[in-house]
């Protein structure tokens, strides 16, 4: 009975120290962060960091960087495919999941291959796509070999194009087995149960899809899609492979000016590194809100 | 001394401590020895003294790491001689010009001791690094084996048109050279006015990087255009940039719209653009090294027979230099091993075309025998440009500011970036 008692009712203090401990703990998380953020705004302001005036604070490299059109298109961009990327990938995971999850051997076969992009490296992956979807690569080679076409330049462009297709495919090939991760998961823990009362309630089997298995594996997937969106936004190696030079991506403009010619320009990738966090705290910041509307209608 | 212990610029306490948590890797690196003598210093040492100081210690050369072949040379061939002959350690770690004038940037500011002892530069690099008092010297005139050097050459002696004044060290020296494969294009062109005409005639089939021997070809055109190298000498004249690079951008008008993809894409770097070259996507690749051909050739990067050519109207040859980091814990034995790579040996092996294929900064005459033949032995490759081709048609580097502005405003005019 003491046992039970301890467990069930812990002391005032207990629970303050450990909601204390638990903030000591994500606040060493982000110190990293928190660091790289702080310098990035001196470095903004031309305080630190190459090409720094030593003038003091100013805003005027801030203003200039986000002035720029190159700037937001290569923001856009990256948003455009770091969304593309993610719908597919989320959409993907869960066909994967609905398809395959049962107990039979097609099943375990089902998940398992879908799950071995997980052991490839981002660039490892990007160098597939582009020996695969370039105007030279296995694709092409295939169409030439089948008279389909003439030469590379009959190819469709699908690397370094301007609306990023390969990219969108590599990024989602890479993604969609965590995504399926996590769907399988949501699926295992929360879908069965509801999904059988459905049923039992008359439910067809479109209906249930549609209304109770995609909603729960929509609220399971939503902090592992934001994940993946933000990080695909951030990405850099398999942007720099295959990604158009006009626009120019988010990284690759930051990394641009970060190793310019010019010395004085160096500090805008300050700016652009923190525009880069800017988004990711939005995209949190929109989890957040989804979540609590989810909540909310939940209720 | 000055340098190692007063940077220049001192923020507030709080701006060092968080330089300090960036950097604190680099700094408790293993092996920073921390010599108090400078290179300057250890410059007015009798070179003996400077060898036993260096001895038993480790040199930490920041460096590109990107070409197998120069890895293979620097850590298979250059490591064990100057482990043998010096007892030291060569550490070779990753590190290209812009990166690690950043890092010196970030160190000065943390007051931390240096990561790496040797650093490969030149150009603006060399430019960013002077401005910034970020290298130790003058030094590099008092190591022995830079009796041999070819001073006498613009390109050797003249960095960028900068006088290195001792606080570099040549290495080596490379000139640009378009790259094609003669069972594709058995009548390439050899002037800029003859590669219009081809990349007119062949929609599709030619393109640069946008990296710095895209510009580096941009630059060629630019000289070719405006009546040479000359108007361009003598610093940055913003007037004289203004009148060259019109013509050139009035010349990528004329031929973009016949570039890969319609000049609507351009690779990455000049990795990519040989990529294309390979699969037969372009008809040209380039590069610095006018060896590079036979090289990428050699590890199966380029077709077997790809070819280097230099146009008549003059390409660019510059040199490559190493410098000593201004907060560097070992320049001792830094000297110690630029004194190395300037011998002839260690510069004979470089610029053997199965090797790497560097070109020497040494000059022939200057040497002993039997290096004068072994060197001259090396320009009849088959494969390679004939020495005096590659000296009748080589112009310098101009100042640093010419490419800055060249760099910003092709991606402001053809790619759109920049504002």
């Amino acid at each position: 009975m003491a046992l039970t008692r301890s467990a069930g009712r812990r002391p005032a203090t207990w629970r303050r120290g450990r909601r204390v401990r638990g903030v000591a703990a994500a606040a060493l998380v982000a110190l990293p962060v928190g660091v790289g953020v702080v310098y990035m705004t001196l470095g903004a302001l031309g305080m630190v960091g190459p090409g720094s005036a030593g003038n003091g604070a100013s805003p005027a490299r801030i203003a200039r960087v986000l002035g720029e059109r190159a700037v937001w298109e290569g923001t856009l961009w990256s948003l455009w495919v770091a969304a593309a990327s993610t719908a597919l990938a989320t959409l993907g995971a869960a066909a994967v999941a609905v398809a395959y999850r049962g107990t039979r051997p097609l099943d375990r076969a089902g998940r398992t291959l879908s799950l071995l992009p997980l052991a490839v490296p981002h660039l490892a992956a990007a160098v597939g796509a582009l020996l695969v979807l370039g105007q030279s690569g296995l694709l092409a080679r295939v169409a030439l070999r089948l008279g389909w076409i003439a030469g590379p330049a009959q190819m469709p462009a699908l690397v370094l194009d301007p609306w990023g297709w390969g990219l969108i495919l590599a990024l989602t090939w890479k993604e969609l087995p965590f995504l399926a991760l996590v769907a399988s998961s949501v699926l295992a823990t929360h879908g069965t149960a509801l999904e059988e009362t459905a049923r039992g309630l008359g439910a067809g089997p479109w209906a249930v899809l549609l209304r109770v298995t995609w909603p729960t594996l929509w609220r399971g997937m939503l902090p592992a899609a934001v994940a993946v969106f933000t990080f695909v936004a951030g990405s850099y190696e398999a942007a720099a492979l295959l990604a158009p030079s006009d626009p120019l991506a988010l990284p690759l403009l930051t990394w641009e000016r970060h190793t310019d010619a010019a010395l004085t320009r160096r500090g805008d990738a300050y700016v652009l590194g923190l525009l880069a966090v800017a988004l990711a705290a939005l995209a949190v910041a929109a989890h957040e809100w989804l979540a609590a509307r989810g909540r909310r209608s939940g209720a | 001394m000055a340098l190692l212990t007063s940077p220049r610029r001192r923020g507030p306490r709080a701006r060092l401590l968080l330089a300090a948590l960036l950097v604190a890797p680099s700094a408790c690196a293993p092996g920073a020895g921390g010599d108090p003598l400078d290179a300057a210093r250890l410059a007015e040492l009798p070179w003996d003294s400077v060898v036993e100081r260096a001895r038993g210690s480790r040199v930490v050369w920041r460096m590109w790491r990107g070409d197998p072949a120069i890895n293979a040379y620097v850590d298979g061939w250059v490591a064990p001689r100057l482990r043998d002959r010096f007892d030291i350690t060569l550490v070779a770690v990753e590190g290209r010009g812009p990166e690690l004038v950043n890092q010196l940037v970030v160190e000065r500011e943390a007051g931390a001791r240096g990561g790496s002892d040797l650093v490969w530069i030149n150009g603006e690099t060399f430019h960013n690094l002077r401005s910034e008092d970020l290298l130790q010297g003058p030094w590099a005139g008092t190591l022995p084996q830079a009796a041999g050097v070819d001073s006498a050459s613009a390109i050797v002696a003249r960095d960028f048109e900068q006088d290195p004044a001792g606080f570099e060290s040549p290495w080596g020296r490379v000139q640009f050279a378009l790259i094609y494969d003669p069972e594709r294009t058995p009548d390439p062109p050899t002037t800029v006015a003859a590669l219009t005409d081809w990349i007119r005639s062949h929609p599709g089939r030619f393109t640069h990087d946008q990296s710095f021997t895209g510009m580096t070809f941009l630059k060629t055109v630019m000289y070719a255009l405006g009546g040479g190298v000359a108007p361009l000498q003598g610093g940055f004249r913003e007037s004289d940039y203004q009148r060259a690079s019109g013509a050139l951008f009035a010349w990528l008008d004329s031929v973009t719209p016949h570039f890969w993809r319609g000049g609507s894409a351009y690779p990455g770097d000049v990795a990519a653009l040989h990529r294309l070259f390979a699969n037969g996507e372009v008809d040209f690749s380039m590069s610095h090294n006018q060896n590079e051909a036979a090289t990428k050739a050699r590890q199966g990067i380029l077709p077997p027979n790809a070819r280097a050519l230099v146009l008549r109207d003059g390409t660019i040859a510059n040199a490559h230099y190493l410098g000593i980091p201004f907060n560097a814990p070992n320049p001792a034995g830094a000297m110690v091993v630029a004194d190395f790579l300037l011998s002839p040996e260690a510069q004979f092996q470089k610029a053997r075309p199965d090797v790497w294929g560097d070109g020497p900064v040494l000059a022939p005459e200057r040497l002993p025998a039997p290096w004068p033949e072994r060197f001259r032995a090396l320009e009849s490759d088959p494969r390679a440009v004939p020495g005096d081709t590659l000296r009748a048609y080589a112009v310098p580097e101009v100042a640093p500011g010419y490419h800055e502005r060249l760099a910003e405003e092709w991606r402001r005019r053809v790619r759109g970036a920049g504002g």
